[in-house]
């Protein structure tokens, strides 16, 4: 059966393409406006941890002209998943990736990561996005396991840190309508149309 | 309770013969080991993205703990969790060295909910060749005794797919395919000057391109190319017994159905030589009943039925029932699977698709067709040319803020797959037993599985990994990733061949019926009756052989010959 099926299959190829890497503006909120603006139900994490996911979440998918991590409730997803899906060592990985950057804000400027302006986020984020990401050795991905395992970044909790609030910013309704298209019922098949400057990546599948 | 036939399992061969013998009068029993399911409400592909909980990932503590096997699949997530076996409450052993990845669901409907939907026929060389190499035991049909039972099963199942006129790939009754895009179209092209012999078709597959009148009246519906399918349509867009087979059956008025009702054994008469009935334990209660019937139709996938039948001993048939060969649980074969090539095609057409279709290319057999192979058997591809996602835009390389909106946004460059299914050759050391000692907690013995892959395996994994380059590279394709490492057995959710068709009563289990040569009122027409597997995806052939033997039966028993 499972020819897994092809848009799940190829959903597996896009995973082994990250494996091998085939493939700049500032947050909007400022420290004062990120808990407000991202206010959850039923809070996991404390308030000061939330602020620095919020701020985290902010500067890697800020507002633009179109809606932002925040605007997506993607730190509030965050925080419901630590209770709904984190194991006890996922929930340890990812608030250890989160206070090792406000560590590093704290390093290059006395404050929080959350307390910095949004330049000082982006550029520090940058920084520390280039050098969590490498991979080390080459890694081939050879069969289903390894991909699935995902990549072997240089530092993993910032990894899925980032994957996390990349993946549910971009299966978000504002990031559906907004930055790609999504159609829930496309109708016919249509295998040839032409590219317009209006054309956007279409999501959807397995999601 | 007394019927005129009882069908083990309600998945892709139990619907189809269900319906079959209901049409054909028969007041017919269907027993389910897993729940009821409702087609459209037990489904959950109305969720918008946005909708699904956990963003579909499923607690990675309950994953480890209760999904260990299944969360192999790709297609086991919060939307679908429901169809799925908790591992925890189905244990079954491998040995340590072999492992066997067994994916399944309990519920009304079975494997037909979540069926990958690819649906090719078996060629003449299929059913030769066994008897060719000498690996397993020789079909007791050939092509043409199926070829009527193919077009029947894809005029009421719907399949889409082109004529190509292949011997190693026949033709059948289609709706219109899911058409190539522009990049596989060149694909198609490159591939087919530069391999003379190879072909590059649309995917076949069960889903309605255009639902016909006759799947209208069963409330089915033309695909909206929504690829929600492993959530169950509510369209009735794909074949399933849900939506397609069972209410086929259920028209006729001879249908019934009981679901959590785990098949336990099967009772032989050894006065008559024949099956009575069917020893079931409610899953809820844990109380036994039997049912009896005139016929008995064994479609409880291929590992489901071998591990009956082993069950089934008595005085008479100590080694369990039909088992004089000794082969019922042998020949266990899955399909080569995962091994796959993709490339990033840098000339691919300004052209972009819409809708998310069901299906992709399909490459044919060509190894010991129209190509050597430096081993026995062959494989066939299966694949796709698309845009490369915006998962892959934003997360295959670092970078944040608006860059990483930015280039999101923008459409991605054409990448190209194909993934090889080799044939297993069929070995009776692949075998399913019963573990004496461990049962389940319906106090039924669990299966130990025993599968791997051989030589010829292994030489046909390293020839499709070449064979994929090569054709990825014909197309000015750069190849970014080659998974060269086939999944573990059981993966490609194809098993086949535990109680196997042959002539020769010593070594085969069924006849050209699918009867068993032991107990003349017991059929098998899932899996476990293939002699051998081909490349093909199976279900159509379970399927067909489905139809087939119930037509069977039923003109036997009106003649009083069971």
């Amino acid at each position: 059966m499972k020819n897994p099926m092809l848009i799940d299959r190829r959903t597996l190829i896009e995973r082994a393409l990250m494996l091998v890497g085939a493939g700049a503006a500032a947050g909007t909120f400022s420290a004062s406006a990120l808990a407000s603006a991202a206010a959850r139900t039923k809070p996991y994490l404390d308030s000061a941890t939330f602020a620095l996911l919020t701020a985290v979440a902010d500067t890697i998918v800020p507002r633009t002209d179109t809606a932002g991590a925040i605007d997506a409730k993607v730190p509030a997803t965050i925080d419901a998943l630590l209770v709904n899906w984190a194991s006890g060592e996922r929930r340890y990985q990812l608030s250890q990736a989160l206070v090792e950057i406000d560590g590093l804000a704290h390093t290059a400027h006395g404050k929080g990561f959350a307390q910095l302006s949004a330049t000082e986020r982006l550029a520090l984020l940058k920084s520390h996005d280039e050098a969590a990401l490498k991979v080390g050795a080459v890694q081939a991905p050879r069969s289903i396991k390894n991909i699935m395992a995902g990549p072997a970044f240089a530092n993993p909790g910032y990894g899925k840190l980032k994957e996390l609030i990349v993946l549910l910013y971009y299966i978000s309704e504002p990031a559906l309508t907004q930055e790609l298209s999504y159609i829930h019922a496309p109708g016919e098949w249509q295998p040839s149309i032409p590219v317009t400057s209006e054309t956007r990546p279409a999501a959807g599948g397995m999601f | 309770m007394m019927f005129d036939a009882i069908v083990i399992g309600s998945g892709m061969s139990g619907g189809i013969a269900a319906k079959e013998l209901c049409e054909r009068g028969l007041k017919t029993l269907v027993l389910e080991r897993g729940r009821k399911m409702e087609h459209g409400t037990s489904y959950t592909d109305w969720m918008q993205p946005w909708d699904i909980p956990n963003a579909g990932m499923i607690p990675e503590e309950e994953l480890a703990r209760d999904y260990p096997v299944q969360s192999q699949c790709y297609a086991v997530s919060t939307a679908t969790k429901q169809y799925w076996v908790k591992d925890s409450e189905h244990p079954y052993t491998t040995p340590e060295n072999k492992p066997f990845s067994w994916i399944r669901g309990n519920h009304l409907g079975g494997r037909s909910l979540m069926w990958g939907r690819q649906s090719y026929r078996m060629s003449p060389q299929d059913f030769e060749a066994n008897a060719k190499d000498g690996h397993g035991s020789d079909w007791p049909i050939r092509y043409e005794d199926l070829a009527p039972w193919y077009d029947h099963i894809e005029r009421f199942i719907g399949v889409s797919g082109s004529r190509e006129g292949l011997e190693q790939l026949p033709d059948g009754e289609f709706l219109p395919p899911f058409a190539l895009n522009d990049a596989e179209l060149l694909f198609k092209k490159a591939v087919e000057d530069k391999f003379p012999g190879r072909k590059v078709i649309p995917g076949r597959v069960a889903n309605l391109s255009k639902a016909q009148p006759h799947h209208e009246e069963l409330g089915r519906g033309s695909c909206q190319n929504r690829s929600l399918c492993e959530r169950g349509c509510s369209l009735g867009a794909y074949h399933s017994s849900l939506s397609s087979s069972l209410p086929a059956a259920e028209r006729t008025g001879n249908l019934t159905i009981i679901t959590d009702a785990i098949v336990h054994s099967i009772v032989h008469d050894p006065k008559t030589g024949k099956a009575t009935g069917v020893r079931v334990i409610d899953s809820n209660t844990g109380a036994g009943q039997t049912y009896e019937a005139k016929v008995i139709f064994s479609c409880a996938s291929s590992i489901g039925t071998a591990q009956i039948l082993l069950n089934s001993k008595s005085d008479a048939m100590p080694n369990g029932l039909a088992n004089t060969s000794g082969m019922v649980g042998r020949n266990l074969m899955d399909h080569l699977y995962a091994l796959t090539v993709a490339g990033i095609m840098p000339q691919g057409p300004d052209t972009y698709y819409h809708g998310r279709r069901p299906t992709g290319l399909y490459i044919p057999r060509f190894r010991n067709v129209t190509e050597d192979g430096e081993f026995l058997r062959g494989y066939g591809y299966q694949g796709a040319a698309s845009r490369m996602s915006w998962r892959n835009a934003a997360l295959g390389k670092p970078g944040l803020g608006a860059e990483l909106k930015d280039r999101t946004r923008k459409l991605g460059p054409w990448m190209v797959h194909i993934s090889g299914f080799g044939e297993m050759l069929p070995n009776p050391e692949n075998r399913v037993t019963l573990n004496a000692n461990k049962v389940d907690k319906w106090g039924m013995p669990t299966v130990h599985i025993e599968c791997s892959h051989g030589e010829n395996e292994r030489k046909m994994a390293k020839h499709i990994i070449t064979d994929a380059k090569a054709m990825i590279e014909a197309v000015g394709g750069i190849v970014v990733s080659t998974m060269t490492e086939p999944g573990t057995p059981g993966l490609g959710i194809h098993e086949m061949g535990t109680a196997c068709m042959g002539k020769d009563p010593r070594t085969s289990v069924l006849n050209k019926h699918n009867q068993a040569h032991d107990v003349p009122n017991l059929f098998v027409t899932d899996g476990a009756a293939m002699a051998s597997g081909g490349c093909q995806n199976p279900s159509l052939t379970y399927m067909a052989l489905s139809a087939r033997a119930a037509d069977t039966a039923t003109k036997f028993l009106k003649e009083g010959l069971l």
